[in-house]
């Protein structure tokens, strides 16, 4: 039988927590709930309240969702505190258990505001028909009951602090159950704290949201094939997975200097134009006992996308992931551009929007569903997704994002 | 880092080198062995995905005969020890591959191979 619990979200990247929150599940064998068609869950939304098989099922995701800033027992909910109060008579046989012998809290806070020290206090009293005989204890109690009020978003309007205090959309009760401590691996993977990193290292949270997509665990072997100075190496590996990477440029995992920035894209072997003449010999070793560095020319990113998904059909163990980054233009995006890049038996389970204006980036999670061997794939130097794309007539948005991104994403450039 | 699972993945891809370009040679090796932890669900998830014949002839060019030159049928802790010490604690440090077709040099250098193909190589 499953029970409701209240989950509290970490208020940023609202497009993910949905995403993780499947992830995890299915790394731990959970199953959870929803209250409604998964389309229809209210994003903007702090709580949520969700069905679960146990407080276990409710720890393990607290303890692995980087998303998760807590999660409760559900109590009770309302748009008044007598509706509240009114509930949560009815789950009396929920926290009976906890009059006697018991010692205790109570958190109060809200979302989007900050209530007043004295009407916190009136709160907490209302509750006292519970009739509480343990002791109260502000360190370490046995059990903590948690109030939380939603307040609606006033978008940047500047107003006093406790200003419309009380006229919140919903309040929500209910008992802690596990507070979520994946957040504090933010700060431990802060890139600022690493002693070795290059300029295209991921903001730590990004990357360990990265990693709860791959489902990386002890016995998971995780490729990167762009490893760089290999910030998902470091997070995958936490979580106990074997890493191994590949770099078109070695002087960065070999810790020598990065030579570009963030924006740098994808390259792949190759001049951009070709010389005239072919150059046939192989190229003498540098006397300064350099490895040779062979040009490079840019990966134009719709081919590149198609390509990995191709290779990683090959390499993916049935239900394997692939999990990457697409930058897309904002006002150009639409859903069927990622489906430009798939192929049998790859599908799309996740597509997470880190909006930066005009342009953003998707967290996209494709997963191998046939249990099919394939043959390795063969990259055309021009780019493989030719024919892919002529196929259904559909051009991504992300084509040529490289520049798109450098000309500002006008409009109507020739 | 080349362990035998990574060489058990990677083929030659110079221009036209499309046949025999698996496995890969040593030659003129330095190895290193440093421990890991033992995860016999790993192993055996993986043994699907393995060239078996190319792992067994890649450990005894590294010097390590404890594999049987078949997969047993039964897979027991003394077989899943053998094959986790070659499959993950052997690490080629220096030296290089060689295709045994193209006969293309991957230089080895700290344990990081060197997979990029010049110019002319490239298909
Ligand atoms: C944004 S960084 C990767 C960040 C990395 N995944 C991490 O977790 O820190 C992009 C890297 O891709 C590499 N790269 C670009 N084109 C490549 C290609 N065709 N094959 C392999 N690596 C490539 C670049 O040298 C660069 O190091
Ligand atoms: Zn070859």
């Amino acid at each position: 039988m499953t029970q409701r619990y209240l989950f509290v979200f970490a208020q940023v990247h609202e497009e993910f927590r949905i995403p993780e929150l499947l992830s995890i599940a299915e790394l731990n064998g959970i199953e959870i709930t929803f209250p409604c068609p998964l389309g229809e869950l209210d994003l903007a939304r702090p709580f949520m309240v969700l069905g679960l098989e146990n407080d276990e099922a409710a720890r393990l995701l607290a303890r692995r969702c980087i998303l998760i800033k807590s999660i409760c027992e559900f109590y009770a909910r309302g748009r008044t505190y007598a509706e509240v109060h009114e509930e949560n008579r009815k789950n009396a046989s929920k926290w009976e258990q906890y009059i006697e012998n018991t010692t205790f809290k109570f958190d109060v806070s809200a979302y989007n505001h900050s209530i007043p020290q004295r009407r916190q206090r009136d709160i907490v009293e209302s509750f006292s028909y519970m009739a509480l005989l343990g002791k109260i204890e502000m360190k370490d109690p046995q059990v903590t009951f948690v109030c939380l009020e939603e307040y609606i978003d006033k978008h940047g309007t500047t107003r006093h602090k406790h200003e419309g205090d009380g006229k919140c959309r919903e309040i929500f009760f209910g008992r802690l159950i596990e507070e979520g401590s994946a957040r504090s691996l933010v700060k431990k993977f802060d890139v600022k704290k690493r002693s070795y990193y290059g300029n295209t290292s991921m903001e730590a949270e990004i990357s360990l949201l990265m990693a709860n997509q791959t489902l990386a665990s002890p016995g998971k072997l995780i490729y990167d094939p762009f490893i760089g100075t290999g910030s998902m190496a470091y997070t995958t590996a936490h979580f106990g997975a074997w890493v191994f990477g590949s770099d078109i440029d070695g002087r960065q995992m070999r810790g020598k200097d990065p030579p570009y920035g963030v924006r740098a894209g994808a390259k792949r072997l190759g001049r951009k134009k070709p010389l005239s003449v072919p150059a046939s010999r192989p190229v003498q070793p540098r006397p300064d006992d350099q490895p040779y560095v062979p040009p490079t020319k840019p990966y134009e990113l719709s081919a590149l996308a198609t390509d990995l998904v191709v290779l990683a059909r090959y390499m993916l163990k049935p239900g394997g992931r692939l999990v990457f980054f697409l930058p897309t233009v904002t006002e150009e995006y639409e859903e069927v551009d990622i489906h430009t890049m798939l192929c049998e038996g790859m599908e799309v389970v996740a597509n997470s929007l880190q909006n930066f204006g005009s342009w953003g980036r998707r967290l996209i999670t494709i997963k191998k569903t046939t249990t099919s061997r394939f043959p390795a794939p063969v990259f055309e130097p021009q780019g493989g997704s030719e024919e892919n794309n002529a196929e259904n007539g559909h051009v991504p948005a992300h084509k040529d994002f490289r520049t798109k991104y450098f000309q500002g994403f006008k409009k109507d450039v020739t | 880092m080349v362990r035998l699972i990574t060489h058990n993945l990677l083929a030659c891809h110079a221009k036209g080198c499309t046949s025999n370009n698996f496995p890969l040679q040593f030659k003129d090796v330095a190895i290193e062995i440093r421990e890991a932890e033992f995860n016999p669900d790993f192993l055996r998830g993986f043994l699907a995905r393995l060239e078996w014949g190319a792992l067994v002839d890649a450990a005894r060019q590294l010097g390590d005969t404890s594999l049987p030159p078949e997969v047993p049928d039964m897979l027991d802790d003394d077989f899943l020890k053998s094959l986790h010490h070659v499959l993950l604690e052997i690490h080629v440090e220096e030296g290089a591959m060689i295709c045994p077709n193209c006969q293309h040099v991957y230089a080895i250098s700290n344990g990081i191979p060197n997979m990029l193909l010049a110019e002319h190589e490239i298909g």
